[in-house]
């Protein structure tokens, strides 16, 4: 989990990870930035993102995102 | 049957008793009948093109759902459908909305002498062709299974408020809604009038209002001083402004009225601190279809991807991470430039747009540099209120390109406003000879304080419909009889009055 941490914060310097869990349903994180994380995901952790999986529950906060790349590994 | 008229109005009142009358299980047969003879009487024929691609984005679903229960399906196949399909819409927007425009262009640079029928323009045919066509996507991903029985499923492409100017809706949040049964309520009916009546205030008295001073100046762009042509730009982003949103309220409204909520599409985008932020606020719904539809898969494509990789390997940083977004992002900004039309000028307004949010992203390293060693308090009121300015300042200037007859005119109109802006020509009577008398400067100006005092207090988190209510009734009657009197009043009706058509209604 922490590395995922840190692979967010570095994608996305200005945004508060720790402490939300309404991500997207807060517009703190715009598609710009899903873009952004969801290629970083897929190049570190080598899992295939699709567009269905583009939904704002999957990035939400970081435990979601950690708990779809653990789905996507499985 | 445009939503300003008196036919309109009689139209909804019976309707509206009809609805909450007859049994609730035959509502949306009554809602399906009222959107296609509401299309009809405007569109007469061209409800074909509406059959057309409610047929065939019908069938698109039926099998891409057959499809997906089929666990041995190809992908590929499904993918065909989804391709087939688009093909098809998609062509035949173009031919009825950019062939005669693309015939024009090779004959000016081949010489050549293209033909091409005038074809009839369906009234909103990119609105509900979108919003087909993301029902059929949706179908492709899963989301939710086909409609099938093609009644219902025609009564979500065709709803009467929506057709003109959207929103864009989803069919998993509009079709339970147009298909289930509604009890009268008192709520519902309030609040939709009070939202459809705030509609016909912006469009009747502000938009209508402006709008001749608009068409008065652009028409003779260079008779006049930068000063005038700015008033007439402001006065034309007001009327963009007044006219959709005002559109949009009424539709929404209209629908509210009939128990049905569809989405926002707009979110008081003269608040918005960047122009990101702005084509978030405005026109939601195209925004949210595009993200969906468009930016998410082209940039999760293995092209895109391809080439995001070899950025970051080739130019590190944060340029390396963002550039095939930026690409991506581009586009999207440029198709949302000519969805708007076929025309050198929106071509031109897509590339405005797009080149000012890419150069953004590119630059922001910069920025945040810049921002590192200037000592300004970049989170306090008077930042925003610069962030505010700049915005606006952006959108101003790419009214320019949208509203002049030309893309040329409109060089020439940003040029004048700024090397010859001739301020005394604001104060030495000129604007009073333009089709707006002191008294329309005055309703216009007032009104705009009006809308903006009301969006500043629901950009605070305040809910003006909800903060009427607990006002005493005599209040709340009084608000609703200064409303009436004002449309009825100041809004552009009367004995010359010729039904006022919506701008978006031609996109």
């Amino acid at each position: 989990m922490n590395e995922l941490l840190n692979l967010l914060k570095e994608n996305c310097p200005g945004v508060d990870f720790e402490n939300s869990n309404s991500l997207v349903d807060d517009e703190i994180l715009e598609s710009l930035d899903i873009v952004t994380i969801v290629s970083a995901i897929m190049d570190e952790y080598n899992v295939e993102i699709s567009v269905e999986d583009l939904i704002p529950e999957n990035f939400n906060s970081v435990s979601a995102m950690y708990d779809l790349i653990t789905r996507l590994k499985g | 049957m445009s939503f300003t008229s008196l036919s309109f109005i009689i139209f909804m009142a019976v309707l509206v008793i009809v609805y909450y009358i007859i049994p609730k299980k035959l509502q949306w047969i009554l809602l399906l009948i009222a959107s296609c003879s509401f299309y009809i009487y405007g569109g007469g024929k061209t409800i074909l093109y509406l059959l057309f691609v409610a047929g065939t984005t019908y069938c698109a679903g039926l099998i891409l759902s057959k499809l997906n229960e089929d666990k041995k399906a190809n992908i590929k196949k499904r993918k065909l459908v989804v391709l087939l399909l688009c093909l098809i819409n998609f062509g035949l927007l173009y031919i009825v909305k950019y062939l005669s425009f693309t015939a024009e262009v090779i004959n000016s640079i081949a010489k050549t002498s293209l033909n091409v029928p005038n074809l009839l323009m369906p009234v909103g045919i990119s609105f509900f062709m979108f919003q087909s066509v993301g029902y059929v996507i949706d179908c492709y991903r899963g989301k939710y299974k086909a409609e099938r029985n093609f009644a219902k499923y025609l009564l979500f492409v065709s709803f009467f408020p929506q057709i003109i100017q959207g929103p864009i809706g989803r069919f998993n949040l509009l079709a339970p809604q147009l298909l289930g049964e509604h009890k009268l309520d008192y709520d519902n009916i309030k609040y939709g009038i009070q939202l459809a009546l705030w509609g016909y205030f912006k469009k009747l008295v502000i938009a209508e209002r402006v709008a001749s001073m608009v068409s008065t100046v652009y028409n003779n762009y260079y008779s006049y001083s930068g000063s005038v042509l700015a008033v007439a730009t402001i006065g034309y982003s007001i009327q963009l402004y007044c006219d959709f949103s005002g559109g949009i309220d009424i539709t929404r409204g209209v629908a509210q009225i009939l128990s049905i909520n569809m989405s926002e599409n707009f979110k008081r985008p003269i608040f918005a601190n960047t122009l990101t932020e702005y084509w978030r606020r405005w026109h939601i719904t195209l925004g949210s279809w595009m993200r969906d539809y468009v930016f998410y898969p082209m940039a999760l494509s293995s092209p895109m991807r391809k080439v995001g990789s070899f950025a970051r390997n080739h130019f590190g940083g944060v340029m390396g991470k963002i550039f095939a977004t930026s690409v991506v992002t581009f586009t999207i900004y440029f198709i949302i430039g000519i969805w708007h039309g076929a025309n050198f000028r929106y071509i031109a307004y897509g590339f405005y747009n797009g080149i000012l949010i890419t150069s953004g992203l590119l630059l922001e390293p910069i920025f945040v540099k810049l921002r590192e060693k200037v000592n300004i308090d970049f989170k306090g009121k008077l930042w925003r209120v610069f962030q505010v300015i700049r915005t606006c300042f952006i959108v101003f200037i790419g009214r320019y390109i949208t509203r002049a007859p030309r893309l040329l005119a409109a060089f020439y109109m940003i040029k004048t406003t700024f090397l010859n802006f001739n301020y005394a020509d604001i104060f030495n009577g000129t604007l009073l000879n333009l089709s707006m008398s002191f008294f329309d400067y005055m309703v216009v100006i007032i009104g705009m304080i009006i809308v903006i005092a009301v969006e500043a207090y629901q950009e605070m988190g305040g809910k003006a419909r909800k903060a009427l209510e607990k006002k005493p009734a005599i209040i709340q009657f009084c608000v609703l009889m200064f409303a009436l009197i004002t449309i009825v009043g100041l809004g552009a009706m009367g004995s010359n009055y010729v039904e006022a058509e919506f701008i978006y209604a031609q996109f």
